[in-house]
């Protein structure tokens, strides 16, 4: 097995009787892009910040390429980070800030121009080499910030929200630039971001953080469609969730009781066993709406509360007297449901996935 | 406000600036006065700076002075950088009693600091002389500069710094090439401003002197109490343009020092200094 690019093990980080981060183990393989999600104040700026050296664990060890980083100082570690505020030097040009960790490796000269030249072309500020970064805009700062750090050749690259100062447009389109560089580079990202939208279109794999635990650790998809805990599962997108009661195990699969609707079949975690209390989870994407139903109809069914277009897609708030509020989403350009109808509400078995009660929250 | 509207406000504006600039104009037109009594113009010389330029008591007050000045003004610096770099770190009581000793030196009338000082180094048989009036300019020469370098500082993004140490800059390298460097704005505004404060002060000098040689602006008061002579205008004009040489370059790199933020604003000072 080789060396995890970033191994985290165990660790902890107090400032006074505030636990940031809290036995936190989390290994970060060699060129992937790895992403950490999670509402403010959830820890996840704090474990960049200590594996960027800028924090020390109160506890545990961080490892970078399989070598012990405890005690080692910012400058001595081989990672760099693309800070927040881009922190680009507001007295140096372009080049000379991307030159800036070149120069302090006493690179030779001829070395530095090729490289940084290297750098500027990569994220195409080419005839901006004398530019202040004052004189740029928000976006060509950002690649300003990226350059900088990539010109070192890190083995990780650290990413505190790079994106958090630029508007939604230029976000967008940094997000596919960022995921191309990654490949073209292929050195190892490890991304902090509140917007899981962002880190999903980009991540190989994603952490899900809160109140400096961790929560999930893997790919959007499993995140997304198998959440571990009720908390992933809002964070990550809408949820529809619905109590019930596992009946049984078949395979792979849980046979659950769901209050007021009966005996259906759902994917879940391994271990859960016969009795235990479930939440059932369905994404609105995955509740289809059956066309309106006559009252005092047998099936499963919901009054309309609410549409709402959004262009590729419409959002239908319903309220039903056996599952409560719902809500569903309705793609192509099918007449909305009349607000105030009743409609009929069904999900595919494979669809639904259950969490375990006893971590649900309200 | 319509100045036209307010006869009385217009008026004393002008009393204002006529009783500030005439005795100035009077200075430089009598600089070039022939007539030694300065009753009436008795025709055009430069005869009085040659005679001021060649004074000997003028140019050992001129080399005392300068003295004087340079070694308060780095002192000043030294204090100022070296409490605004602790000034950072310090908790908020420290910071507030630092800031209060400030504004203390700053508030407190000279003649009281000065006599405070005499009555010290006699007590601790510290002789009176040209270390004691640097000493003297310090107390409150430090205490500007210390303004100005903390109110740069207090501009800068912590991140810089961090960056810095991210791209592989030791503690000292950092210091140099990041901190130093967005700071030097400030410092030579405030080493020109210390330096000009101390190079017209009077009342802190006479205190101090002892039996050193004697600092220009002293000088100068000893021949006005002598005798009024058109080469003490001379005198005058040559201290009074190059005092307001050095303030207006001080000025204008502190107001034209860019912002140390995100996203600066006009021109930036720091250039003369490309951080390396």
């Amino acid at each position: 097995m080789t060396d995890a690019a970033v191994d985290i093990n165990g660790v902890e980080k107090r400032f006074g009787d505030l636990v940031a981060v809290r036995n936190l183990d989390l290994r970060i393989e060699p060129g992937e892009f790895f992403s950490i999600i999670g509402p403010s104040g959830c820890g996840k700026t704090t474990t960049l910040r200590m594996i960027a050296g800028f924090e020390d664990p109160t506890a545990g060890r961080i490892s970078v390429g399989g070598r012990d980083m405890t005690g080692v100082r910012p400058y001595r570690r081989p990672v760099n980070t693309v800070f927040q505020s881009y922190a680009l030097f507001p007295h140096l040009d372009v080049f000379e800030n991307v030159a800036f960790g070149l120069r302090e490796a006493k690179v030779g000269k001829a070395e530095v121009r090729t490289r940084v030249d290297e750098a500027v072309t990569l994220v195409q500020l080419q005839g901006r080499e004398r530019s202040r970064p004052r004189q740029l805009s928000g976006g060509q700062q950002q690649r300003v910030a990226l350059a900088r750090a990539l010109v070192n050749r890190p083995e990780v690259l650290l990413l505190d929200e790079p994106l958090g100062a630029l508007d939604l447009k230029l976000r967008t389109d940094m997000q596919t630039q960022l995921k191309d560089l990654q490949r073209s580079v292929g050195v190892t990202f490890c991304y902090v971001t509140h917007d899981q939208g962002e880190a999903f279109s980009m991540s190989d794999r994603v952490a899900v953080m809160n109140h400096g635990l961790l929560e999930q650790v893997g790919t959007p998809e499993e995140i997304y469609h198998r959440p571990a805990s009720s908390f992933v599962a809002d964070f990550v997108g809408t949820a529809n969730r619905f109590a019930g009661r596992v009946e049984g195990v078949e395979a792979d699969r849980y046979s659950v009781a769901i209050d007021g609707v009966g005996p259906r079949t759902a994917g879940g975690p391994a271990g859960l066993t016969a009795g235990t209390p479930v939440q059932v989870l369905v994404r609105p994407e995955n509740l289809q709406l059956d066309g309106p139903v006559a009252d005092g109809g047998t099936g499963l069914d919901a009054s309309v509360v609410d549409t709402a277009f959004l262009g590729a897609e419409r959002t239908v708030r319903l309220h039903s007297p056996m599952l409560g509020e719902l809500s569903a989403t309705a793609r192509g350009s099918g007449q909305a449901p009349e607000q105030g109808s009743r409609v009929g509400l069904s999900w595919s078995d494979a669809d639904a996935w259950l969490i375990p009660a006893a971590d649900a929250g309200p | 406000m319509n100045v036209r509207r307010h006869p009385f406000a217009a008026g004393m504006s002008l009393l204002v600036l006529l009783f500030l600039w005439l005795p100035l104009i009077g200075v430089a037109v009598n600089s070039f006065n022939q007539q030694t009594i300065m009753a009436g113009w008795g025709g055009f010389t430069t005869h009085w700076y040659g005679l001021a330029l060649h004074d000997q008591n003028v140019r050992t007050g001129l080399e005392t002075t300068l003295y004087i000045a340079v070694a308060s003004a780095l002192l000043s610096l030294a204090i100022a950088v070296s409490g605004a770099l602790w000034w950072r770190r310090a908790s908020p009581k420290a910071r507030a009693v630092y800031d209060g000793l400030i504004y203390a030196r700053i508030i407190l009338p000279e003649v009281v600091s000065a006599t405070a000082l005499f009555f010290l180094f006699l007590k601790i048989h510290f002789t009176l002389g040209l270390t004691a009036i640097v000493i003297g300019h310090t107390v409150w020469n430090s205490a500007y500069a210390a303004i100005i370098v903390q109110a740069r500082m207090a501009g800068l993004d912590p991140a810089l710094e961090e960056a810095a140490a991210d791209l592989g800059a030791t503690p000292w390298r950092t210091f140099r090439r990041v901190t130093f460097a967005a700071l030097l704005p400030a410092i030579i505004a405030a080493g020109l401003l210390a330096f000009t404060f101390s190079f017209d002060d009077v009342v802190t000098s006479v205190f101090l002197q002892g039996a050193s040689n004697t600092p220009l602006p002293v000088v100068i008061l000893g021949m006005i109490r002598f005798r009024i002579t058109p080469e003490i205008n001379a005198i005058g004009l040559l201290v009074m343009l190059f005092t307001v040489t050095l303030m207006s370059i001080a000025v204008l790199i502190y107001a034209t020092a860019g912002s140390l933020g995100r996203s600066g604003r006009r021109g930036n000072m720091l250039d003369i200094y490309r951080g390396r």
